[in-house]
């Protein structure tokens, strides 16, 4: 990567406006002196004319909602699809991970807390398995282990579905994570491979990203032979693997400031290791950065297979392959869409389906489940985050602003 | 349509206890304690949670929220988030305080916390704040950022020097609400 930085000391760097609850961790390195002519770097990137703004990022509900206040029937899904509350009262809930119990590992962000959740037919309990960490919210199974990864702190507890007290081990070292935390807190996942993706956006609204940032690495489960597979990445939230390409599919947020409707949030296809996706001088389906220019920008970039909206706020992602829901959806990609905060009008809010080509030819976005956002009055109740597919071919959908997990049923 | 609490009122004994430091109605008397009327409901109860759950290291607070529910936190938060916030008494130092305003500008502090420094959802309110307590925080955020503090308040105060905190926090200190 150049080394022409934008920014220099550690943690100064960054969104262009306040952020809701993500706590740092270590003190920051060597102050730097902003100069008294130039903006602070926090707000790096945004244009003068957005300068008397008062956009900032949406506030996450970090108490518990209660179940009687969350409107499940304001939600709306296609014809012969069912909506219902399957559990409620975990804050901050987001990726879900199912053992083979049966039992689900939820991550959180800013609460530090990782939540199992037991169904016991009749009802879904919850408790949590660790707290205090900072933003865990990358969680995955294997071998009946179950891998945490908070932005500072990789752990790892060893048959916890039947060993509830399962003291973790500290695989923190091994990880090599890197020490800022903007876009550092954590989607990852075992891979088809079984191989542990790790993604470690960048640093920064926009920047030059460090090398160690805005890239995609995968290791084995004990943290050894780490590869960078992908590069040029801002901040991916949400991946899977195209059940019969294998090849992996990921979101991507696009940058804020640039204005209401540019660039979009991303899908992208990775047919192989070594692509360059673009951070930070071409976003989208080809736009060349306002701040970071670059002659012929978007030259060599693997261009997304679909832009998913503006300051969408992209986040999981899960290829269907159940039976249970009419055979379209087979092996359709489902998006959750959190929704925007740095646009005058609010966009996103929902969960759409992308149909495409295997190779991602001829994508067609869809809406599935909407009913989150009113926009005559721009409220909205809930964020939709993550899925899991249970074994009945159901859909869970998880919903970080309430705390709560949707499931979603078909039948004729 | 936001799932908004629905929660009982805090009990007298509990409200007394905060009025101890926080002061009658929630303004504060006490230099270095601050104010909670009128801070923004999200505020409060994000800084009641993460003070609970000890990613922000309050030890003065320790013992006041270790047996807080959510829903505890819930009721005191709207219930604080209502109040008229202090209005200062004495007007400022001019000089002290026009260089406080033009800090504020440059930094561009009005971008999360409001023109009026009304603050907003979990953005706290500044204006009309306990001036010691400002200080104190943003030496907090510029020197020692741990869990539980924004990062883009440090980032933001990194590199400021102590008189120019302390004109800031002159500054807001004495915007009328």
């Amino acid at each position: 990567m150049s080394a022409n930085w934008i920014w220099a000391a550690p943690a100064l760097l960054l969104l262009a406006a306040c952020q809701s609850m993500a706590p740092p961790a270590a003190a920051p390195a060597a102050p730097v002196a902003a100069p008294a002519a130039a903006p602070p770097i926090w707000q790096q990137g945004r244009s003068a004319d957005q300068a008397s703004s008062t956009l900032a990022p949406v506030p996450g509900r970090m108490i518990a909602t209660a179940a009687s206040e969350i409107p499940v029937a304001s939600l709306k899904a296609p014809a012969g699809f069912k909506v219902e509350l399957w559990a409620s009262g975990m804050p901050g809930a987001r990726a879900m991970v199912r053992g083979d119990s049966g039992k689900v590992y939820i991550g959180t962000r800013a609460l530090g807390r990782v939540y199992e959740v037991t169904d016991s037919g009749a009802a879904r309990t919850s408790r949590v398995v660790v707290d205090k960490l900072t933003q865990p919210s990358g969680v995955a199974l294997r071998n009946g282990s179950l891998y945490v990864f908070a932005i500072d702190k990789v752990l790892r507890f060893d048959g916890i579905e039947s060993n509830p007290t399962a003291q973790p081990v500290d695989m923190t070292a091994v990880f090599k994570l890197p020490p800022e935390q903007h876009h550092n807190w954590k989607y990852v996942a075992f891979g088809p491979d079984g191989k542990l993706y790790v993604p470690f956006g960048a640093p920064c609204n926009i920047c030059e990203p460090p090398p160690e940032y805005a890239q995609l690495r995968r290791y084995n489960a004990d943290g050894s032979g780490m590869e960078v597979i992908a590069r040029g990445i801002r901040n991916t939230q949400g991946f899977a693997w195209h059940p019969v390409t294998g090849e992996l599919w990921f979101t991507d947020h696009g940058r804020d400031w640039m204005g209401d409707d540019t660039p979009e949030d991303e899908l992208n296809r990775m047919p192989r290791a070594g692509l360059f996706f673009g951070y930070p001088y071409c976003h989208a389906g080809g736009v060349p950065d306002q701040d970071i220019k670059k002659a012929n920008a978007c030259d060599g970039v693997t261009l997304p297979v679909q832009t998913m909206g503006p300051h969408a706020a992209v986040m999981g992602v899960h290829f269907y392959t159940g039976n249970m829901f009419p055979a379209e959806y087979k092996n359709v990609l489902f998006v959750a869409r959190k929704g925007s905060w740095n646009r005058t009008k609010k966009f996103g809010y929902d969960v759409v389906t992308v149909r495409t080509d295997a190779d991602g030819k001829n994508a067609r976005i869809a809406p599935f489940l909407t009913g989150f956002l009113d926009s005559s009055t721009e409220a909205f109740s809930g964020r939709p985050t993550y899925f899991l597919q249970l074994p009945d071919g159901s859909l869970l959908i998880s919903d970080e602003q309430l705390g709560a997990i949707y499931r979603v049923s078909y039948a004729r | 349509m936001c799932a908004g609490a629905a929660s009982a009122a805090p009990s007298a004994e509990r409200l007394a206890v905060c009025a101890g430091c926080h002061g009658a109605n929630g303004q504060s008397a006490v230099a270095g304690t601050p104010s909670l009327a009128g801070q923004p409901r999200v505020f409060i109860e994000n800084q009641l949670v993460i003070i609970r759950e000890g990613l922000r290291d309050v030890p003065v607070m320790k013992p006041f929220v270790a047996g807080l529910s959510d829903e505890d936190i819930g009721a005191l938060a709207a219930h604080y988030a209502a109040l008229p916030p202090k209005v200062p008494a004495a007007a400022p130092q001019p000089d002290k305080a026009k260089a406080g305003a033009a800090l504020a500008q440059r930094l561009l502090c009005p971008t999360c916390h409001l023109p009026t420094y009304a603050g907003q959802q979990q953005v706290p309110r500044l204006a009309g704040q306990d001036e010691t307590y400002l200080v104190a925080a943003m030496k907090q955020f510029r020197d020692h950022p741990g869990p539980g503090r924004d990062t883009i308040m440090a980032a933001t105060l990194r590199g400021l020097n102590d008189d120019e905190l302390a004109q800031l926090a002159h500054h807001l200190a004495h915007a009328r609400p």
